[in-house]
C-alpha cells in the first residue's frame, strides 16, 4: 500500500459558460461592500443630516450662519475630523459604489416593478449626488473665500452662488437626490444588514424612511428657498477675525442706546 | 378591432432558434389554428407535430428542457412575451392578452448558455448549491439512528423554502446576476437557509455562511427584489436574503476575532 494518498483525479467537470458559481470562501468583496454599505451611514449620512440641520441657521441670518460655520470649524481637530470622517469615507463609498453601478444590469424596461425601479434609482441618484459633490466641493470648499478662516464670508458665498440661476437648479437637483439616495440607502441598509428582514418589516420601515428622506429634503429646500429671496448682502465679513488668543464675542456689541450691559467673559 | 379580441382565429408564435451553443440565432414564426386553454408546452407540442414555419418551410421541433409539465420540475423556464416564466403555467389565452399584436415570442433565458433552441444550460445553480453544500449531511458507514426532532415552527418556516424548483427564473430577472457580478442568486441563498435550519444540516451552518461570503455571495445583492416577484413557487426569498446577509455578517466578524 502507498503511504501517501493519491492525488485527487483530474477533475472531469467540463468548464461553465457564461455567469461563473460562487467563489465561496474567496477574496473580499464582502467586507468591502458591507463597508459601502456601513460608510452610506455613518460616517456619511450622519454628515448630510448634521450639513443639513447646519443650513437651517441660513434662515436666521448672515451672522448666525457665520457663528455655525465657525462653531464647526472650531471643533477640536476639526481638519482630521473632516478627513477621517468625510472625505475619505466619501471618497471610498463614491468610487466603490460607482464600481457597483458599472457591474449591475438594471432590467426595469423588461420587469417594471417597484423594487426594480428603485434598484435602478438608488444607482442613478448616487452618480447625480456625486457629480453634485464633486463641483460643490470645488466651487465652495476649495476654491474661492476660504470659508474655515473667514467664516463671516459664508452667507455671502452661498448667496453669490445661487445667484446664478442654474446653480439654484443644481443645488435642488442636488438636494433631492441626496436625500433620496440616503433615504432609500437606510432602508436598504435594514434589509441588507438583516435588520428588516421580513416583507411587513420592510414596508413599514419603507415608510419610515420615506418620511425621513422628504422631512430631510424639506429641510435642505427651506434653507436654499431662504437664501435665494433673502435681500442680497454685500461682501462684508459679518465676523472680522479676532486678534490670535483673545476670547471675544462673537455677538456685535449692541447699540448704546439699547442700554445693554457690556459683554464680557462669562463666568 | 374587438372581433379579433373576441375570438381569435389563429395562434400566432414567435420563437427564437439556435442549432448549436455557437451558430447564430434565428426566428421562426409559426401559426396554429386557435384552441382555448391551451400553455406553452401544448404550443410547443402544436409546432412539434407539424413542424411547418408560416412561410411554409419545413423545419424541425423545437428543443426545450420539460419533464413534468406541472411546474414542479423547474426545467422548462423561458423568456415568454420577453418576461421569464415556466413554460407550462403561461397559458396562451392570458399572453395573447396581455401582448399588443397577440403574437406570443418565445426565446431561451438570456444569462445562461445556450445548449439549443430554447434549451439552456443552467448548471451553474448546481454548482452554486454543492458550493454552499445544500444538503444534509447524513451519509457515512453505520446507521446514524433517527433524524432530530423538528419542531412544527421550523418546519412551517422551512417549507416555503423547500419549494424551490431550481427554475433559475430568480437568477434570470435579477439585475445583479450576471457576468460582471458572478452573483450566486437568490436560490442558492434560500437553500442554505432551508439546510441551516434543519436541525441536522445545522452541522454545517457555518461552513455554508463562509462560503455565502465569498466573491459573488450574499453581498452582491442589490435588493431589486425582482427575485420575489418573478418566482412561480412564491418563495420568500428577499426574507431568505435578509436574514442570510445577517447571519454571515455574524459570522464574519466571529471569524474576524478568532483567527
Amino acid at each position: 500500500m502507498a503511504s501517501v494518498a493519491a492525488p485527487a483525479p483530474p477533475s472531469n467537470q467540463h468548464p461553465i459558460k457564461g455567469v461563473q458559481p460562487l467563489r465561496a470562501g474567496e477574496g473580499n468583496s464582502f467586507v468591502l461592500r458591507r463597508l459601502h454599505s456601513l460608510t452610506g451611514i455613518v460616517p456619511i449620512g450622519a454628515f448630510l443630516v448634521e450639513h443639513i440641520i447646519s443650513n437651517i441657521e441660513i434662515v436666521h441670518g448672515p451672522l448666525a450662519y457665520a457663528q455655525q460655520v465657525k462653531f464647526l470649524n472650531g471643533l477640536p481637530l476639526v481638519r482630521v475630523l473632516e478627513w477621517a470622517f468625510i472625505f475619505i469615507p466619501l471618497a471610498f463609498h463614491a468610487l466603490y459604489g460607482v464600481y457597483i453601478a458599472i457591474k449591475g444590469r438594471p432590467n426595469v424596461n423588461v420587469y417594471p416593478w417597484a423594487g426594480n425601479w428603485m434598484y435602478l434609482s438608488q444607482r442613478v441618484t448616487g452618480i447625480l449626488a456625486l457629480a453634485y459633490i464633486i463641483q460643490h466641493l470645488y466651487f465652495q470648499r476649495f476654491t474661492g473665500v476660504s470659508l474655515p478662516e473667514h467664516p463671516g464670508l459664508a452667507y455671502w458665498k452661498v448667496q453669490y452662488e445661487l445667484s446664478n440661476p442654474l446653480m439654484v437648479a443644481v443645488y435642488v437637483i442636488g438636494m433631492v437626490v441626496t436625500c433620496w439616495h440616503f433615504a432609500y440607502g437606510v432602508w436598504l441598509f435594514a434589509a441588507k444588514w438583516g435588520i428588516t428582514p421580513g416583507d411587513r418589516a420592510r414596508k413599514k420601515f419603507g415608510w419610515v424612511c420615506g418620511v425621513f428622506g422628504t422631512v430631510l429634503c424639506a429641510a435642505g429646500l427651506w434653507s436654499i428657498i431662504a437664501i435665494v429671496n433673502a435681500p442680497a448682502v454685500p461682501f462684508e465679513d459679518v465676523m472680522p477675525a479676532q486678534q490670535p488668543g483673545v476670547m471675544a464675542p462673537t455677538v456685535p456689541v449692541q447699540n448704546e442706546s439699547q442700554q445693554q450691559p457690556p459683554l464680557t467673559q462669562q463666568q | 378591432m374587438a372581433e379579433t379580441k373576441v375570438a381569435p382565429k389563429t395562434i400566432r408564435v414567435e420563437v427564437k432558434r439556435q442549432a448549436t451553443p455557437e451558430t447564430a440565432a434565428f426566428v421562426e414564426k409559426f401559426e396554429f389554428p386557435y384552441r382555448s386553454g391551451m400553455n406553452i408546452t401544448s404550443l410547443l407540442g402544436e409546432i412539434a407535430m407539424a413542424p411547418v414555419t408560416t412561410e411554409g418551410k419545413q423545419t424541425t421541433a423545437v428543443t426545450y428542457d420539460s419533464n413534468c409539465l406541472e411546474e414542479i420540475c423547474g426545467s422548462c423556464a423561458m423568456l415568454i412575451t420577453g418576461k421569464a416564466r415556466m413554460a407550462c403555467s403561461a397559458l396562451v389565452d392570458k399572453l395573447m392578452a396581455e401582448t399588443k399584436d397577440g403574437v406570443i415570442s418565445l426565446a431561451p433565458l438570456t444569462k445562461f448558455p445556450v445548449v439549443r433552441d430554447l434549451a439552456v444550460d443552467r448548471s451553474v445553480l448546481f454548482e452554486n448549491l454543492k458550493k454552499v453544500q445544500a444538503w444534509v449531511p447524513i451519509d457515512g458507514s453505520y446507521d446514524l439512528g433517527p433524524g432530530p426532532r423538528q419542531f412544527p415552527q421550523i418546519q412551517e418556516e422551512r417549507y416555503p423554502l423547500s419549494n424551490c424548483i431550481s427554475c433559475t427564473i430568480c437568477m434570470e430577472v435579477c439585475p445583479q446576476f450576471n457576468e460582471a457580478t458572478g452573483f450566486v442568486g437568490a436560490a442558492t441563498i434560500a437553500q442554505a437557509k432551508l439546510f441551516n435550519m434543519d436541525p441536522a444540516g445545522a452541522v454545517l451552518k457555518e461552513e455554508r455562511l463562509r462560503a455565502l461570503a465569498g466573491d459573488g455571495g450574499i453581498q452582491e445583492c442589490g435588493f431589486a427584489q425582482n427575485c420575489v416577484q418573478a418566482c412561480p413557487k412564491q418563495l420568500p426569498l428577499t426574507e431568505a436574503i435578509s436574514d442570510m446577509g445577517r447571519d454571515v455578517f455574524v459570522q464574519q466578524v466571529k471569524d474576524f476575532f478568532a483567527r
